[in-house]
């Protein structure tokens, strides 16, 4: 990703504009007991796009503002986030699979790694509390949450923030020749 | 050149994840830095506008998620209809024998709250954490609107949780179902005391525990805060404060303290309104 100073505040605005939908929306509404969270999907979507320092810068950026906006150790998400966002950029750079269904798919197993991740720091940090099993369900039902938001993410991203963009994968169909007479 | 591109990502990376732990060290026990606050007063405004914008929206996948619930919900409330007219029926009875006590003991009918003189300052909540480890709310009241750290918060229902820190226009509301959270409360009728803790990852369960087991406590009865106040120290909770509704209370033998289940009364997970309570004397 090729980052001028357009498309760094195109990125800023894209973070503020993610953390609020998320704070202000997601975070909100609940679907099977379970809401919604976009962040990790975010941060992997600029990850596939931009490659892992991309996702990782971004990742660290989401996760403070994030931790700033509400009443948690700083650090913790943007640990979390930064390593969804590195795996998802190396991803991208090891392997040079295109599909449609790559970012989806990405950001379902790394929106788990970061449910994964929330909880192992939270119990790094201590908790007081005992902890009940539906936090399984949640992190799983999280996850199939992000595959299906992955797709109006990415593509929104990736027209977004088109310009920047390095390499754009191409779907391009091959045509069979026509025979003449066949 | 690629090596060098490798060597400046490696050390990008790890000044990012040093940078975490760092951040994590440094603020880690505290309620709020200076950072905290001064990112949490320029975003208050863009909160607030986005979740009034976000209204309609948050409306209607709650109204779908709602008509997926109703169905199991209807045959519960069924039950639930008729044991409360049986209880509604004692409830008069109790009521009629408790005006005839107040009279007779000249006792002043105002509720504990008036008592402590708390002054409610109504707030709605314009965002909340995406995740079941910090299970706070941002309110868009706060210090300018006289809100304090460690006001206790209610809903129209019962106690939501506690200011954890202050901005001049907005506030962090640490919830009832967060893992720092401890309520000293009682069960209704019989005055039995515990300590509250959430169930991390289930709003809808919290744990009255520290209860003498010997005591009997059964499912349906209500708990409230019990406000203690003893040797200078007192609850950061007015007495009486509903909190929820005993749902089962499981009986441990050879346990010198039991364990209590309870269902919060207050809707934690869709908040809009709430009350913090500012001033007044605890406990």
């Amino acid at each position: 990703m090729i980052v001028t100073p357009k498309i760094f505040a195109r990125l800023v605005a894209i973070a503020i504009l993610a953390v609020l939908l998320q704070l202000s929306f997601f975070s909100r509404v609940e679907l099977l007991h379970t809401s919604a969270d976009i962040l990790p999907a975010v941060v992997v979507s600029l990850g596939l796009l931009g490659g892992s320092m991309t996702g990782a810068v971004a990742g660290f950026s989401l996760g403070f503002l994030v931790d700033c906006l509400l009443v948690a150790p700083l650090g913790g998400s943007s640990l979390v986030l930064l390593g969804a966002g590195y795996l998802a950029g190396l991803f991208r750079e090891r392997f040079d699979i295109h599909s449609a269904l790559v970012p989806p798919l990405v950001c379902m197993a790394l929106t788990l790694f970061a449910e994964l991740g929330f909880a192992a720091v939270q119990v790094m940090l201590g908790v007081d509390a005992p902890v009940s099993v539906l936090v399984v369900r949640d992190m799983l039902l999280k996850s199939i949450y992000a595959f299906f938001l992955a797709w109006p993410i990415y593509f929104g991203l990736r027209r977004a923030l088109r310009p920047a963009l390095v390499e754009e994968p191409k779907v391009t169909r091959r045509h069979q020749p026509t025979v003449l007479g066949a | 050149m690629y090596r060098k591109q490798v060597r400046r990502r490696r050390a990008v990376l790890t000044l990012l994840i040093i940078g975490s732990f760092l951040l994590l060290t440094i603020t880690y026990g505290q309620s709020s830095g200076g950072v905290q606050r001064g990112v949490s007063t320029v975003f208050s405004p863009l909160q607030t506008v986005a979740d009034r914008a976000l209204k309609p929206a948050r409306d209607l996948v709650g109204w779908f998620d709602k008509t997926f619930d109703a169905r199991g919900e209807n045959s519960r409330l069924e039950a639930e209809l008729a044991t409360t007219r049986i209880q509604a029926v004692a409830g008069q009875e109790a009521l009629q024998e408790n005006a005839q006590l107040r009279k007779l003991v000249a006792l002043d009918g105002a509720p504990a709250l008036a008592e402590s003189a708390y002054e409610p300052v109504t707030g709605r909540v314009i965002a909340r954490s995406p995740t079941i480890w910090n299970s706070t709310v941002t309110v868009d009241v706060g210090s300018g609107d006289g809100v304090a750290v460690d006001d206790p918060v209610v809903s129209g229902d019962g106690l939501v949780g506690l200011v954890a820190s202050t901005q001049g226009g907005s506030a962090q509301v640490r919830l009832i179902t967060d893992h720092a959270t401890a309520v000293s409360a009682k069960v209704v009728p019989g005055g039995v005391q515990g300590v509250i803790r959430p169930d991390v990852g289930n709003p809808e369960d919290l744990i009255l525990d520290f209860i003498d087991s010997t005591k009997d406590v059964h499912g349906g009865q209500t708990v409230v805060t019990s406000g203690w106040r003893a040797e200078g120290l007192a609850s950061l909770f007015p007495p009486g404060l509903p909190i929820g509704e005993v749902t089962s209370a499981p009986i441990v033998e050879q346990e010198a303290s039991q364990q209590v289940h309870l269902r919060p009364y207050a809707d934690i997970a869709n908040l809009d309104l709430v009350q913090v309570l500012t001033g007044g004397s605890r406990g």
